[in-house]
């Protein structure tokens, strides 16, 4: 056993041992009991006046709009640094409605999160595919744009510097929130709701989807997310609980101004999320805490508050980057998963998953092709699932990949081999949708892919793994496995937020079939682990494990063996095996000659960005044309 | 796991303890009346704040060597709200919570507007001595807010006078900052102007904002240039005000500059240089220095004597007489009782203060603030305009 | 038609400061990926220097090497404290933080900038300061008949044209600057070919902040106000031209600075000063929608 793995072994052991004394989650659960009561009565205790009352008011709302950045920020990595915006829009929706029009703030509530939320939408559309710094850059811009039109008085709306005042009390009824203290409950009412929807979205399909985006964009466009739908509803529903938070803060102060709404506010709404802990709902509440109050009590150092508070920030970020309160995955089990109804012995529901493995993850195709014929069949043999049809694929003046036709049979294994830098990873991405072909076609069982997105292809029937490997880094092996099985199911915002009982049982099904695809690749005991903790041939084993939980027809795998030792590539050969006996047909790339000999039903060629020869292995392995691209003409 | 819980418990305890000290009111003797003041002691107006802190100070200094207000001396508490909105509320929570019954409140018309409706809703009387906007006192009753700076309609209303009058324009251009203040005195200006544009009698060649904070207004100036208006109003703050001018002289611009009454500052003199603010003209209630009343040279020595050297803005100046106004209402009331204290500003005749008579109308506004234009003359000193 | 030319002349001086800025950050970025926030308060750093070394012993820097002269020292010294400041901010706050991601050195970037810009306020305190009269050159010219511009602000546009020029030959035409642009592309891959990156990580936080130094003193002999958070405002525009040039790429940083002022200046002139802004981030909006990676940045296909 090697020391890495040693080392990770004696951490799971740690980490099981802390969760088995379950002292750990007591003392939290203790904590946060006090911490409710606290606050439940905190208006109320003795040295609290009304000035400590808005502070905590303040907090809730900072809480608010913390949460409302960190959906977008936190859990899908959104460089937003323009949040100010949509808060100010929730805001002067209310002013502006409410003194035109008389509409009771109440009613405005939904209407400014939907008035936020549907701007944002609009904006958002065309830019949300932009990489990170660059979306950065276009929503200061768009704070800047709000504000500044807020500033200019477009139609004689937004009374311009002066802001608009007047803005009404939220009232049910006869009864109207009016007091600090009321209004200290009613903010963090809502608050706390939020938290409650929050924690029900995290632990859902939408939320891990959510997650995938923010560890790998790519992967996740792979493994069946749709990036940029999932990326917008992040961001619809981020801004609209802003445009919440300007509603509750225009009705309490009952004036608003474009200077409540400057890009320093959008600044200290990062700095919330970032100081907490990237997705991290209780570190944001503690974010919020500590940027509202740590000025209140600094306020007789005013000059050097700041000096003190940038500091801060940069010692935090080197010594604990990663926030104050992250929230560790890898604590809760599959308890953390927040599936209802599933037994509390994971290795129980192992047995279960694996005992109806049949139903889970029904077989692939028809029967496989006897074994006696692969190897020394025919290439007429079995019917084409893939074909590329004069493939092109161009960047700039370099023809990556040219007239290419790649056939692939059902239920075989087909190698495709070359030289490094012959087009064969561009030829893959062509056919996963990550590039699409300059010309030509891709058709896969008798469907044209080629215009697909990946993720359109894997619920198709196509899964791959990477060459470098892409898994999700930072969560645990069992969520990078659930990822395969997105694009089968269904559920969407609404269920995810109350874990609606049909979302609940698919939650379970995609449970059990991530369980068995995660057992049969022999990682099961990592489950609870973080992927970038695993040693490298077991990243690669798991990646191959997330492309099974799609259920493909075809699994295409890019250098599985590479960085393998040889026990690992036997393993590797073995599963590979198995995968064919179940059905599976198999495209690989693969440098290790072993592996393609000894594997392979049929080998492809390329070189230059052609097809050079497609044979039978050990025909291959005797082309003068293969041997003349490997070793270079004879002279 | 017991001992843990009382263990925390004690903290929260302690802690509270801890923050009950700060936030309570400190002992209060009877021998001292509290007047609250709030000021921007950070954030973009910082120096105004500090300014109106030393004046305020200064001001009570004199009131309480003269043996103080009843028979007591007056304690100034200043709170901080960062000229900014959200901060001034909580500063006045701040201030209420403590329960003083009067307080100087505050500098900008947008930071003042929110902490007004606290005291008015908790029965504190606040005078505003940095805070121009119209509607403050006019687009709803506000029963105890008072201010001692005069309008920014009654600066533009002379402005229009002024400038087709007495300078006798004919193509004026008018430029503000898109802020609070600059816009309100910009709009109103236009206000006023606005018959005699009907009648052909002037044109307003220019109408528009420039972005504060930045450094080149080159372009503008270049407009400015080629509309080259007899008069250019400027309505906002000095800095912006000092780089203008100075790009504008160096482009070759001769309009003449006019700025408002934040404009001449030893900052602006100092940006501007010489040169370039020579023949300029603002417009102002009395400067500091030019203030002729015994209070005012009084008030003016002992700052003097204090920070060496004069309150940096005319707005420091009626922080102070907020203090002398609240201090001549409390004397006339005989009491501190907020109702008794307005209803004695309301009626006051003979209350001096340092910037001429402190007498204030029905909705809170000062009555009879005089206007002056001065100028800078050669050596970059103002004088009083005369033509 | 004239006034077209002045507009576009004032644009070019604006947008030549935004071009010096733009650079820093746009090499910083290049090889760290990182929004480096605190260059623009490298920026006002620059310039308290200058002005500090032009009123030190009331003047004696102007009245010993005259009015120009005085200008040299003051710029190459703040040159020199704004180049040694950037290399201290990437040992104390980005080089300690680099292998924890994107988004902890983001934060430590906008920590180090308030640190920074407050740390300035400290010294110097929280005002308005202006840089002496006497020390700031006179005189002005007459262009193209009567457009008038001080002999200074052409002597800035020409000394940050003439720098751009040099960068410019550095970056793209050396061995060195071959190594900077590897550096930027792939950091690795550099790194196994035998470039030595902490050189090149040295040479980046040295000169960005160094031409940031220089383009602050320039602005506070321009306009002779400074004052803490100075920076914050060129930077911001600076990063704009950044990503309207296209990131990393420093020909893009100079062209997107040039034509951030000269759009600013024809849109404030012709238009409307109040919605400036709005116009300048709505284009940027507008260009990245079309142009994903900026004007002349090249599409980079992410190797997968």
């Amino acid at each position: 056993m090697s020391d890495i793995t040693r080392n990770i072994l004696e951490r799971i052991g740690r980490l099981q041992a802390g969760r088995d004394t379950a002292s750990n989650t007591r003392r939290l659960r203790i904590f946060l009991s006090v911490l409710v009561v606290f606050m439940l009565v905190f208006p109320f205790l003795p040295f609290v006046n009304n000035y400590w009352v808005d502070v905590g008011f303040l907090v809730g709302i900072y809480a608010l709009l913390g949460l409302s950045l960190n959906i977008i920020l936190g859990e899908v990595g959104l460089f937003n640094l323009g949040q100010a915006a949509f808060y100010a829009i929730g805001a002067y929706t209310t002013a502006i409605l409410y003194n035109q029009f008389n509409i009771p703030i109440l009613l405005l509530l939904p209407i400014s999160a939907l008035v936020a939320g549907g701007f944002a939408y609009l904006v958002a559309s065309p830019i949300i595919h932009l990489r990170g710094d660059y979306l950065c850059i276009v929503t200061i811009g768009i704070g800047e744009i709000v504000r500044i039109t807020a500033l200019n008085n477009p139609f004689g709306l937004t009374n311009g510097a002066n802001g608009i005042t007047g803005i009404g009390n939220p009232n049910f009824g006869l009864f109207a929130i009016r007091t600090p203290t009321q209004f200290y409950y009613y903010i963090w009412i809502i608050v706390a709701l939020v938290i409650l929807g929050l924690i029900n979205l995290q632990k859902s399909r939408v939320g891990r989807a959510w997650n995938y985006i923010r560890e790998d964009e790519i992967a996740a466009e792979a493994n069946g997310i749709d990036v940029r739908h999932y990326k917008l509803i992040a961001f619809v529903l981020g801004t609209a609980l802003a445009g919440i938070a300007g509603n509750i803060y225009g009705s309490k102060f009952m004036i608003i101004s474009p200077s409540n709404f400057t890009f320093m506010e959008s600044c200290l709404l990062f700095v919330i999320v970032l100081l907490g802990g990237l997705g991290s709902i209780p570190g944001n509440l503690l974010g919020a805490a500590i940027v509202v109050i740590f000025p209140e009590i600094f306020r007789q150092f005013a000059s050097y508050r700041l000096l003190f508070f940038g500091a801060a920030l940069v010692i935090m970020m080197v010594f604990r980057p990663e926030g104050i309160l992250p929230r560790r995955r890898e604590r809760g089990g599959f308890n953390g998963l927040g599936i209802s109804k599933i037994p509390k012995d994971e290795d129980a529901l192992l047995a279960r998953a694996v005992e109806n493995a049949a139903t889970i993850a029904p077989a692939q195709a028809a029967a496989p092709a006897p074994v006696t014929a692969r190897g020394g069949g025919r290439l007429s043999d079995g019917s084409f699932v893939l074909e590329t049809q004069h493939v092109n694929m161009q960047f700039g003046g370099l023809m990556a990949v040219s007239q290419f036709d790649l056939k692939v049979r059902e239920g075989q294994i087909t190698s495709l081999i070359g030289p490094n830098g012959a087009g064969k990873t561009t030829l893959f991405n062509v056919i996963t949708g990550i590039y699409h072909p300059s010309s030509g076609k891709v058709i896969f069982a008798g469907e044209d892919i080629t215009s697909l997105k990946p993720h359109q292809i894997i619920s198709r029937g196509i899964a791959r793994t990477f060459q470098n490997i892409r898994l999700f880094p930072s969560l645990t092996c069992i969520e990078n496995v659930m990822s395969g099985a997105h694009c089968h199911a269904h559920s969407g915002l609404f269920p995810s937020i109350f874990h609606a009982p049909g979302q609940q049982r698919e939650e379970r099904r995609i449970l059990d079939l991530a369980s068995y695809r995660l057992h049969q690749v022999g990682l099961w005991e990592y489950r609870n682990e973080l992927a970038k903790n695993l040693p490298y041939g077991k990243q690669k084993v798991l990646e191959i494990a997330r492309a099974l939980a799609s259920g493909p027809k075809l699994l295409v795998l890019d250098e599985p063996s590479s960085g393998l030792n040889d026990a690992e590539t036997e393993e590797l050969m073995g599963l590979l095996n198995k995968l064919l006996a179940e059905g599976f047909t198999l495209l690989l790339i693969e440098h290790d000659m072993n592996v393609v000999m000894g594997i392979s039903d049929s080998v492809t060629v390329m070189e230059m960005g052609s097809k050079v020869a497609e044979d039978l292995p050990d025909k291959i392995y005797n082309n003068p044309k293969v041997i003349e691209a490997y070793l270079g003409k004879e002279e | 796991m017991k001992k843990k819980l009382v263990g925390f418990f004690s903290i929260l305890v302690s802690l509270s303890l801890v923050l009950a000290g700060c936030a309570a009111p400190g002992a209060s003797t009877s021998e001292t009346i509290k007047i609250g003041l709030q000021a921007p002691l950070t954030g973009d107006f910082a120096a105004e704040g500090q300014w109106a802190q030393q004046s305020v100070e200064v001001a009570a200094e004199l009131l309480n060597k003269k043996g103080g207000v009843l028979g007591k001396q007056i304690e100034i508490v200043v709170v901080d709200d960062a000229s900014n909105p959200k901060d001034s509320a909580l500063a006045a929570q701040k201030v209420i919570a403590q329960g003083l019954q009067q307080v100087i409140a505050s500098y900008g018309s947008s930071v003042t507007a929110p902490a007004a409706d606290l005291y008015d809703a908790n029965k504190v009387v606040s005078v505003g001595y940095g805070c121009t906007a119209v509607r403050l006192t006019m687009d709803k009753q506000r029963p105890y807010f008072f201010r001692t700076a005069g309008r920014d309609d009654t600066q533009s209303e002379f402005f229009v006078k002024f400038a087709t009058e007495t300078l006798g324009a004919k193509r004026i251009a008018i430029m503000h900052d898109n802020q609070d203040y600059g816009k309100g005195v910009a709009d109103d200006a236009m206000k006023f102007m606005q018959p005699k544009i009907d009648a052909g009698e002037v044109e307003i060649v220019y109408f528009d904002a420039i972005t504060p904070g930045e450094s080149d207004y080159s372009t503008v100036v270049s407009q400015i240039k080629s509309l080259n208006p007899d008069v250019w109003f400027y309505t906002a703050y000095y800095s912006e005000a000092a780089l203008l001018l100075k790009q504008a002289r160096d482009a070759g611009v001769t309009s003449i500059f006019v700025g408002n009454n934040s404009v001449p500052t030893p900052e602006f003199e100092k940006i501007a240089g010489v040169a370039a603010i020579k023949d300029s003209i603002h417009l102002n209630e009395p400067m500091p220095q030019f203030l002729a009343y015994p209070e005012s040279k009084e008030f003016l020595d002992a700052y003097k004597a204090k920070y060496n050297e004069l309150p940096g803005s005319i707005w420091a100046v009626y922080a102070a007489d907020a203090l002398n106004a609240l201090a001549a209402a409390i004397t006339k009331a005989g009491s501190t009782d907020p109702d008794q204290v307005t209803s004695a500003m309301r009626s006051m005749t003979d209350a001096k203060g340092i910037t001429g008579p402190l007498l204030f109308t029905d909705r809170g506004d000062r009555k009879d603030i005089p206007y002056y234009a001065y100028v800078y003359n050669d050596q970059g000193v103002l004088e009083l305009y005369s033509k | 038609m004239d006034m077209l030319l002045e507009q576009l002349i004032n644009g070019l001086a604006i947008g030549s400061f935004y071009a010096l800025v733009a650079i820093g950050y746009s090499m910083v970025y290049g090889v760290m990926k990182l929004i480096n926030f605190a260059h623009g308060d490298l920026f006002t750093l620059g310039s308290y220097l200058g002005y500090t070394l032009l009123v030190v012993g009331s003047g004696w820097i102007t009245s010993t090497f005259g009015v120009w002269g005085g200008v040299v020292v003051a710029v190459l010294g703040a040159m020199l404290g704004a180049g040694a400041a950037g290399l201290l901010l990437e040992r104390v706050a980005y080089s300690p933080v680099y292998k924890a991601g994107r988004l902890p050195l983001v934060v430590s970037a906008l920590g180090a900038s308030i640190f920074i810009s407050n740390g300035i306020m400290a010294v110097w305190g929280p005002r308005f300061q202006a840089y002496p009269v006497e020390s700031i050159p006179t005189g002005s010219i007459m262009l193209f008949g009567d457009i008038r511009i001080t002999t200074l602000k052409l002597v800035t546009i020409l000394v940050s044209l003439a720098l751009m020029a040099i960068i410019y030959f550095v970056v793209e035409r050396t061995l060195f600057g071959s190594a900077v642009r590897a550096s930027a592309l792939d950091r690795e891959a550099a790194t196994i070919m035998g470039i030595d990156f902490r050189k090149i990580i040295l040479f980046v936080f040295f000169v960005g902040p160094a031409l940031g130094g220089l383009a602050g003193v320039f602005a506070g002999l321009n306009y002779n106000r400074i004052i803490f958070n100075l920076g914050w405002g060129y930077g911001l525009k600076a990063f704009t031209a950044v990503i309207l040039g296209g990131i990393g790429n420093i020909p893009g940083a100079m062209l997107g600075g040039l034509l951030l002022g000269m759009m600013e200046a024809l849109f404030e002139g012709f238009v409307s000063g109040a919605w400036k802004n709005v116009f300048v981030f709505v284009i940027l909006i507008v260009i990245l929608i079309v142009r994903p990676t900026g004007i002349i940045g090249e599409k980079i296909a992410e190797k997968v």
